[in-house]
């Protein structure tokens, strides 16, 4: 099988869903399903293949090459199963609502283009295919319309930014090396200065961070995240924004180089130490600020940021632990964030739209199904054992703990903390409590709903329990990329300074269980009464006009919401108003008199001509 | 044997006898400016692999120069040809549907002199023959601007013709001046003898060439009438003045600068004029309502990109700013030409009249934003590869200043998309407040197929853009070797 | 082998029921006492559990059991990882890391299965274990990394055996400002008084539980006397050093536990916010004081 089918199949299927629209909605569905398929099924088939090729040279003079290894595989794989299951959950979300052709395709174009980005093999394409993807997400965003069009347009200024910032860099290292080939590239900077390397990181890392929201460039994220349909959103959320987690780490890894890295600067000044700084930063302001969002999807927003902190803080402290922490989280991330917003939108789409945390409740007696997904993702996203967030976020820990960075890793640990206060306030707020009367009348979630929901928790659960097989896959990662491999085996890690053995835990977790459960059943049953039978002091439950649920955790709320304000938020914005004012005021110059006009014209002569005979400058 | 005299004779004789077609029938006077520019793109096409390998000289009258008037077509005058038939061929078919009212007859016929100005003036090889034909270019387009007749578009025009004649004026002064000197105004003969600038009889006239030419070329403090005149002329004629006059402009005052004086000194200046035009241009369309005002004073801002890029004058920078010359012509043509044909259906050029136009008019609206992505410098679209050649040509330099000016120049190209993107959201993600007009009115065949050419040619090379890089580098290696062109001239 | 593993796990459950229940007995022996009254039998929490298993009792619903199951499963398997003198059946397993995440559990369980009961009070309880728990958790993850970076190890076992060469955690002086600390949040751990906020009988009557009867809350009394007997082994093992010895590492518990009822029995209750603050500012400030010192020293 060939790369540039892979892609053509991509990026063509993307077109031709567009015009099968036009024929009939049916053919169309199953044609987009059909090749999200394909593509997970062709990109699963490069496993352990290592090839490269060049597939273009009609662009300037820059060889575009594709590549897969196992690196690109372990994302081009997660990014097409996650779309696969985007496009599925899409099937009855999408139904009703307008211009259906251009989500499909967008969407497919996304996806195709996420892609095109890993598996490129030289940072033209890159950029390409990275440009592509910014500005048909910037169109999905904006399907929503109303909140969304703002929401679109500050993800597109942000990456736009971003972009070009990076392509100062990308032509920088052309000049200086002559090639963007990441094989011809990679340890040419061995011989760098560090300055010149530090340039490279800083202007990489504003593209990579502002697709990766990291703080303090991931402002466009929560409403981008909130705005967007949801299963558009499972895409950004698990995948797109990984998408600068793969710039970060083929940087870091590919182009500069793990021990050119890890030796810029010295201790708490050194590159890799920042950039963990920022990780935390990335992990706790975000943790927080989720905690105070009453919007469903906005607290998932919220939370992805915190959740890419981990990311970068993996990858950035650069041991083969936490590199192999980072990289799993990545996965892991992918999984249960996207299944957490399909979550939501099933919700969403049950209830007509309602996202608002303060106003559902009680939905596991309606959509048992849904609430077990988010169950699921809420353990994936606290990282409770037995699930697979678990394992990457013990990996960061350890290896911050033993190589004596304790605050970093108390930041980090404290943000695990908070995403327990307030993922649990997402699965409450939503399914538990008491169910409003105005939803007595849900149904569950429709089937194309319910499929990828159900997959994807139990990819949670099987991952969990056995972290060895992507870990086995992240390991000859590292060692492609020089480092040393973890020791693992198929349930856990075994090493001398800390093992977890994820059966042991698996077997107990079960047999106690089934043990209490034993007990439970032998002892005398129980009656089941419903939700208004309740203990109210001698009094009843009043209907409807009870639910604790909202405002959740308002002492606390309380507490620290005058300390997080978005301040960088309003610092973007009044940029941007001032950069409309300077606008507003330079336009002044074209007075709309000619006389002023003619004015201009002979004074810019007269003025080139008197620099030049006093001091002959040209 | 193709003479590229016939590339300026024939669009000029029809352009005469447009009136006699009148007699026969006013039906047929529309098709005389598709005919004269068709026949202008194949002969310059047939040209072009010919002068790739050597400039073919033309002396007029037999006369060699310096004596007599000559035409050089060169890489670069080809370049300009191939792109001023181009355009104004897919215009004239825009042209067909879209101009209906007032006097037709003087519209097709200016708009024929007009590009025979422009292409007169970027073969010519001598510096008075190119000053007629400037002012041919000048003086239809501000007859031109002026073709609605209203008082908005005669009070534009007469800017325009104030602040141009004021231009011209100066131009001719420069001739004058260095004729006074040296006697002669054939081209390679002036720059034969221009040893340098330094004394101030010759760098007066170089800067009133820089003034005058820049009026034209609409360089920052001269380009006052330009967000005027674009606005208020119909959007065909918008998008040639956009696509092309400036461009045309901006070709006299490099030629000028780099062939006539070989005035590497004041290079340094031009470029932070360009910068300075780019931000103010960007800055002032981000703030602006009117799309076509949007439109014309982001042709401002290219302008200084174009400008910043040429004066690099290393073979990467003249390559790349070439490449964003024709992107820029092609892209803005195209967005004239699709705002324009909204506007004409909208009835009103604000940008909120523009939503809900992506339901109302899919084609156009999507070729409008094929059109914005490729300006603001998206991939796979033509703008990618000029924003990249221009990075790639400043930071080649390995000075400090380069690498600020760039930062300024993405910080532009941001501000850019802002307003872009603005209004392809407006296009397809804003509910049209007026629900009575939501039904679907394709536009007519006419109008599509000009801008589904362009589209086409903007996806293309910005996929394969070694469809005109080739040109490019011999482009700039003309402009860049003085003296082969003067001894290819001058044997 | 396997065998001896499961000997010792069937111990070690065990001997934690027994200890935690009569842990319970005893405090409310003490209480009594320290209020002038005569009190319980130290049985009756084993009384009680007996009778309530025979009682019938209300489900609101499948994951109203769940979280109950879910709840004590969690503790018992917490109880695997923590060394109870020399036996610790999943020390190969995972480290202090790995019990610190599987405290969870238990918490999350009840809250789910709460949940399900639709009860408002039930909310309120939840919403304020919760908040609790944020609120003791950062000095205690201060804790546990200060005394994970001191012995530079993230097992436990390592920790208790380094102790018996170089003497308790409590003599060095960085871990005494965490031991103390400790001190400070453990009330909160246990829902003792002045944090007795989760349960708050006379206020929210019984919070979390309030639904609960039956084997429910026999079960629940259960995975509390467990919850207890994890916190004080879990102070026991890092800062006293554990013990060679069941009898011995059960004489540390109680001393501490003991302390732990005096203060239970004279202070009144904080509340939710007040709770915060004061574990955010005294237990974090000197634990964060502790955690500065090791990395500083190393």
């Amino acid at each position: 099988m060939n790369l540039i089918i892979l892609l053509a199949i991509a990026f063509g299927g993307a077109l031709i869903t567009y015009f099968l629209g036009k024929i009939s909605q049916k053919i169309r569905d199953i044609f987009a399903v059909f090749i999200s398929l394909a593509l997970a099924v062709i990109a699963a088939c490069f496993y352990n293949v290592s090839s490269r090729e060049i597939y273009y040279t009609g662009f300037l003079d820059f060889p575009f090459v594709l590549r897969v290894n196992t690196f690109s595989w372990f994302f081009a794989v997660t990014i097409a199963v996650i779309g696969l299951f985007s496009i599925i959950f899409s099937l009855n979300y999408i139904r009703k609502r307008g211009n259906t052709d251009f989500y499909y395709s967008m969407m497919l174009l996304v996806i195709a283009s996420m892609i095109g980005i890993v598996l490129s093999g030289d940072l033209v394409s890159f950029y390409i295919f990275w440009e592509i993807m910014s500005w048909s997400t910037f169109l999905l965003i904006s399907y929503n319309r109303g909140p969304a069009i703002s929401a679109g347009m500050k993800y597109i200024i942000m990456s736009v930014t971003g972009s070009v910032v990076m392509l100062v860099g990308i032509v920088s290292l052309y000049l200086h090396y002559d090639t963007l080939v990441y094989t011809e590239l990679s340890g040419l900077l061995n011989n760098a200065s560090s300055g010149y390397i530090l340039f490279i990181i800083i202007l990489f890392f504003i593209a990579f961070g502002v697709k990766n929201a990291i703080w303090p460039l991931h402002v466009w994220l929560p409403p981008a995240h909130s705005e967007a349909p949801s299963p558009f959103s499972s895409v950004l959320s698990g995948i797109l924004i990984k998408i600068g987690t793969y710039g970060i780490i083929l940087l870091i890894f590919v182009i500069i180089q793990i021990n050119v890295f890890l030796n810029l600067g010295e201790g708490i000044l050194s590159v890799r130490y920042i950039i963990s700084i920022i990780g935390v930063i990335t992990i706790l302001i975000p943790t927080f600020i989720a905690l105070l969002q009453d919007d469903a999807k906005r607290l998932l927003a919220w939370s992805t940021i915190a959740q890419a902190g981990y990311i970068i803080l993996g990858i950035a402290y650069g041991t083969s632990e936490s590199v192999a922490g980072g990289m799993f989280h990545f996965f892991n991330h992918a999984i249960f964030k996207s299944l957490l917003f399909m979550v939501v939108g099933a919700v969403e789409y049950r209830t007509n739209g309602v996202r608002d945390l303060n106003s559902l409740g009680g939905l596991i007696k309606k959509m048992p199904v849904t609430f077990i997904g988010g169950l699921i993702g809420i353990c994936g996203l606290i990282g409770v054992p037995l699930t697979n967030g678990f394992v990457s976020k013990w990996l960061i820990y350890k290896t911050l703990i033993l190589n004596n960075s304790p605050f970093l890793a108390f930041a980090a640990l404290l943000g695990t903390w908070g995403t327990i206060l307030y993922s649990y306030k997402l699965i409450h707020n939503m399914f538990l409590g008491q169910l409003p009367e105005k939803y007595e009348k849900i149904k569950k979630a429709p089937f194309s709903m319910q499929l990828p929901i159900v997959i994807l928790s139990l990819a949670i659960i099987f991952f969990g329990i056995i972290p060895g097989l992507p870990l086995h896959v992240i390991n000859s990662i590292e060692s492609g990329f020089g480092m040393e491999p973890l020791t693992i085996n198929i349930w856990g890690i075994a090493s001398d300074t800390g093992t977890i053995n994820m059966l042991n835990i698996f077997t107990a977790v079960l047999v106690i269980g089934i043990m209490v459960w034993l007990i439970f059943k032998v002892s005398k049953k129980s009656t089941v009464i419903g939700q208004y039978d309740n203990y109210a002091a001698g009094t009843t439950v009043p209907k409807d006009k009870y639910n604790y649920s909202v405002n959740f955790y308002d002492p606390l709320c309380r507490m620290i919401s005058p300390y997080l304000k978005d301040f960088i938020d309003d610092f973007y914005m009044s940029l941007a108003r001032s950069i409309k004012n300077t606008g507003n005021g330079i336009r002044r110059i074209y007075t709309g008199d000619v006389g002023h006009y003619v004015i201009y014209i002979i004074l810019f002569l007269a003025l080139l001509i008197f620099i030049q005979i006093n001091w002959e400058l040209w | 044997m193709v003479n590229p005299v016939l590339l300026i004779v024939i669009p000029l004789g029809l352009a005469f006898v447009v009136p006699f077609f009148g007699f026969i029938s006013k039906k047929i006077e529309k098709f005389i400016p598709f005919v004269a520019l068709f026949f202008n793109l194949i002969v310059s096409l047939r040209l072009f692999p010919r002068v790739l390998e050597q400039p073919v000289h033309v002396s007029i009258g037999g006369f060699v120069p310096p004596f007599g008037i000559n035409l050089v077509a060169g890489p670069i005058g080809i370049l300009f040809t191939v792109l001023i038939a181009l355009v104004g061929f897919l215009v004239s078919i825009y042209a067909f549907d879209y101009i209906k009212e007032k006097d037709q007859e003087k519209y097709h016929i200016l708009y024929l002199l007009l590009l025979t100005g422009a292409t007169g003036v970027v073969l010519t090889g001598d510096i008075f023959n190119l000053f007629v034909f400037f002012e041919i270019l000048c003086i239809s387009s501000y007859s031109l601007v002026a073709y609605f007749g209203d008082k908005t578009s005669i009070e534009s025009a007469v800017k325009y013709l104030i602040q141009g004649a004021l231009g011209s004026c100066l131009i001719l002064m420069g001739i004058g001046l260095l004729y006074g000197q040296f006697g002669t105004l054939n081209m390679a003969d002036l720059a034969g003898n221009i040893k340098s600038v330094h004394s101030v009889s010759i760098f007066v006239p170089l800067v009133l060439f820089i003034t005058g030419f820049g009026v034209e070329a609409a360089i920052f403090p001269l380009n006052a009438w330009l967000p005027d005149a674009h606005s208020s002329a119909p959007s065909s004629i918008s998008a040639v003045l956009s696509g092309i006059a400036i461009e045309v402009g901006l070709y006299a005052m490099i030629r000028v600068v780099f062939t006539l004086f070989g005035a590497s000194s004041i290079l340094t200046f031009l470029m932070l004029l360009g910068v300075i035009t780019l931000l103010i241009g960007e800055l002032c369309a981000f703030c602006q309502e009117n799309i076509k005002r949007m439109l014309a004073y982001s042709s401002i801002g290219q302008i200084g990109l174009m400008l910043f890029a040429l004066s690099i004058a290393s073979s990467y920078g003249i390559t790349g700013g070439l490449f964003q010359l024709v992107s820029h012509t092609l892209g803005k043509s195209l967005l004239f030409l699709a705002a324009g044909y909204m506007i004409y259906r909208s009835g009103s050029m604000n940008i909120s009249s523009f939503e809900g136009m992506g339901k109302r008019m899919p084609y156009t609206a999507l070729a409008f934003t094929i059109g914005a992505f490729s300006i603001v410098g998206l991939p796979p679209f033509i703008g990618f590869p000029g924003k990249l050649m221009i990075v790639k040509a400043a930071l080649f330099e390995q000075e400090m200043l380069y690498t600020v000016l760039i930062f300024f120049i993405l910080l532009a190209t941001v501000i850019e998309g802002a307003y872009y993107f603005r209004v392809v959201q407006a296009l397809y993600f804003k509910e049209e407040k007026n629900t009575q007009n939501q039904k679907r009115e394709i536009a007519p065949l006419s109008i599509l197929i000009p801008i589904f050419i362009l589209t086409g040619f903007i996806v293309v090379i910005g996929i394969y853009p070694k469809l005109i890089t080739d040109v490019l580098v011999s482009s700039a290696s003309e402009l860049l070797n003085r003296a082969d062109y003067i001894k290819s001239v001058m044997p | 082998m396997v065998m001896n593993t499961i000997l010792e796990i069937i111990i070690i459950i065990l001997l934690a029921a027994i200890i935690g229940l009569f842990f319970l007995g005893l405090s409310r022996k003490i209480m009594a006492r320290i209020h002038w009254r005569y009190g319980p039998p130290i049985a009756q929490p084993v009384i009680d559990i007996i009778k309530l298993f025979n009682q019938t009792s209300m489900s609101h619903g499948k994951l109203f059991n769940f979280g109950i199951i879910f709840s004590l499963s969690g503790s018992v398997v917490v109880l695997l990882f923590l060394p109870l003198g020399e036996m610790c059946p999943l020390s190969s397993s995972g480290g202090l890391l790995v019990i610190l995440y599987c405290m969870l559990i238990a918490p999350l369980g009840l809250a789910l299965s709460g949940g399900e009961a639709a009860n408002p009070i039930t909310s309120i309880g939840i919403s304020r274990k919760f908040l609790l728990a944020f609120g003791y958790e950062l000095p205690l993850l201060l804790i546990l990394l200060t005394v994970m970076t001191h012995f530079n190890t993230i097992s436990i076992v390592d920790i208790v055996n380094m102790q018996l060469q170089t003497g308790w955690s409590f003599q060095h002086l960085p871990l005494l400002l965490s031991g103390i600390a400790y001190i400070l949040i453990l009330p909160a751990i246990l829902d003792l008084r002045p944090f007795e906020l989760i349960q708050a009988p006379q206020e929210i009557s019984s919070g979390p539980m309030i639904e609960y009867g039956g084997k429910f809350l026999a079960l629940a009394t259960i995975q509390h006397a467990f919850n207890v007997f994890i916190s004080l082994s879990l102070f026991t093992n890092l800062f006293l050093g554990g013990a060679e010895n069941p009898g011995y590492f059960f004489l540390k518990m109680l001393i501490v536990f003991i302390i732990l009822l005096f203060v239970n029995a004279v202070t009144p209750r904080f509340r939710i916010e007040q709770a915060i603050k004061f574990l955010w500012r005294w237990p974090a400030l000197l634990a964060f004081a502790g955690l500065i010192i090791v990395s500083v020293t190393g």
